[in-house]
């Protein structure tokens, strides 16, 4: 009963920390976003609300919550608020499963910094990053526009490649590892010292591909496609509702599938590693806490290259991004597959 | 005959490693740790060059009006000068350059000892294009165009500019920038920041 107790305590502050600092982040990514992109364009971006901006996030969200609440003429209310949650819960969900570091002791009780160790954790990851699409297809159904219908028909089609080409590029390291638990995938990478990348580093560009497809970003953002559709799926919503799906896709669902990244191919909280020699941990001197900083590290690393790309690429036709997935992504994913199967056993051992 | 161009086909090697995305992102990546180039503008501003073509003004006696041109047109009209007023001899030249004409509305008044002078010059701002005809057209330096440029108002009343806001215009003008050499870019620290990279010498002017 007593470790009953413990448990249900545990997993609720868990569940807690991750939202809020999952919601938090998300928020304030907008913020790095802006000051990225206006960098890059040579602009020093937000500056007069806080210092540098500091307090940008929480105006806009004031912002956005006393905006009116319109509803568009013969939408179908139900659907419309019905995308909103689909869109939300899957994109936070998927942290449910992510390890941010190794198992801890604490006051006698092991603790595990992830919420649930399920043994099919990528699966989840998967499962719930396709439902990304029914939000969207219903998104632009409900809000009965034609602008929001074809941004959302366009993201859906991109989904649809990209979820099959995503699926095969994290073949490789499940295969290497030979689990489908994040915990135990990122405890194989550093029990075989490797980096999943050094050996699957076709699976990791076609993973980033996807991943910049999914979560609508350049060079795939044609859902959004700000100068032709004016903000795609998204244009018949107002006030938070509008502000809550950027958030999601280009937040919350980026930092999910980049702390995914993180946990297939580059070793989770594991420190810089020489493969099949060992690790370099530069930050030694963190002592317990060195892993959790090299997660963040690495997360928030890929984050910004996502950012990085963002603001220099162009934007692809629909039929080019469609014809990638299918012509060169998935042959090149079942390629890297069969190169897998045959060096797996020698990674076994 | 049709000549046919085609653009050099990426090759393989550029194709694999993604060499294009690379050339890309270190170009952003190279601008994304310079310094910016802009202006914070309501707490910042740059100062626009002396050719700028903003709001009128008109310029007052101060002993520097071009001459022999402005005795010769005093003379002509018998016009009252007064240090400090505007120099305009109600010649009615700017109106006829102009290309809305309606916008002007200038009158002269008689004083009792038989000289004349500007009583009311009105420039309907709402219909001017800034075209600056008229400042070519005035014989006496006297309207001109100055650097101000935030001209949003409250009402459409205030887009008009009567004789004591051109002559008040004028003399902020005349003291500020009267001096100042004619150049396109004038030395000025803000505009510098815009264009510090390609560090231009400007040729020093001769006054």
């Amino acid at each position: 009963m007593e470790g009953f107790v413990a448990w249900l305590i545990i997993t609720l502050i868990k569940i807690l920390v991750i939202l809020a600092v999952v919601l938090g982040v998300g928020a304030y990514l907008t913020l790095l976003e802006r000051k990225v992109a206006a960098h890059i364009q040579r602009r020093p971006g937000p500056m007069v609300v806080g210092w540098h901006g500091l307090l940008q996030p929480l105006a806009d969200g004031l912002k956005l919550l006393t905006k009116e609440d319109l509803f568009p003429r013969y939408g179908n209310k139900f659907l419309y608020n019905l995308a909103l949650v689909m869109a939300l819960v899957p994109a936070t969900l998927v942290f449910a499963v992510i390890p941010f570091g190794p198992e801890f002791e604490l006051f006698g009780i092991k603790i595990k910094p992830m919420l649930t160790d399920v043994n099919i954790g990528i699966l989840l990851v998967f499962a719930l990053g396709s439902m990304a699409v029914f939000s969207i297809a219903l998104a632009g159904w409900a809000s009965n526009s034609k602008y929001a219908l074809i941004g959302s028909m366009r993201k859906a089609g991109i989904i649809v490649s990209y979820e099959v080409v995503i699926t095969f590029a994290v073949m490789g390291p499940i295969i290497l590892a030979g689990t489908l638990s994040t915990y135990d995938i990122v405890q194989k990478q550093i029990d075989q010292k490797l980096w999943y990348i050094w050996l699957q580093p076709i699976a990791f560009v076609v993973y980033m591909f996807a991943m910049l497809a999914e979560t609508g970003r350049v060079p795939f953002d044609v859902q959004e496609a700000e100068a032709e559709l004016v903000t795609g799926f998204t244009v018949e919503y107002g006030g938070m509702k509008f502000g809550l799906f950027p958030l999601v896709e280009w937040y919350i669902e980026v930092l999910s599938l980049s702390a995914i990244a993180v946990v297939l191919f580059l070793g989770g909280w594991s420190p810089i590693n020489i493969p099949f020699l060992g690790f370099l941990d530069p930050l030694f001197f963190l002592g317990p806490l060195s892993p959790f900083v090299w997660f963040i590290l690495k997360v928030s690393l890929l984050f910004l290259f996502v950012l990085w790309l963002h603001w220099t690429l162009p934007r692809y036709r629909i039929d080019q991004i469609a014809e990638t997935a299918w012509k060169v992504m998935l042959p090149l994913t079942f390629v890297n597959l069969v190169f897998t199967a045959i060096i797996a056993p020698l990674i076994w051992r | 005959m049709v000549k046919r161009v085609f653009e050099r086909p990426l090759s393989w090697i550029e194709r694999i490693f993604f060499i294009d995305f690379i050339r890309g992102l270190s170009i952003t990546i190279r601008h994304a740790f310079r310094r910016t180039i802009t202006t914070h503008y309501p707490y910042e501003k740059l100062v626009p060059p002396k050719r700028f073509r903003g709001f009128f003004g008109h310029k007052v006696v101060d002993g520097k009006e071009p001459q022999p041109a402005f005795d010769e047109w005093v003379e002509r009209f018998k016009i009252k000068v007064e240090v400090g007023k505007s120099r305009c001899v109600v010649c009615m030249l700017c109106k006829r350059a102009c290309p809305v004409p309606q916008l002007f509305e200038i009158e002269g008044e008689k004083l009792p000892d038989g000289r004349r002078r500007v009583s009311v010059f009105n420039m309907n701002m709402m219909l001017c294009t800034f075209c600056g005809f008229c400042v070519d057209a005035c014989p006496v330096d006297c309207l001109f165009q100055s650097d101000i440029h935030e001209t949003a108002s409250y009402t459409r009343r205030d887009a008009v500019l009567n004789l004591e806001i051109l002559e008040k215009i004028g003399r902020d003008w005349q003291r500020r920038r009267e001096e100042e050499p004619d150049r396109i870019w004038i030395d000025d620290k803000n505009r510098e920041r815009l264009w510090y990279e390609n560090s231009v010498k400007l040729p020093e002017v001769k006054r």
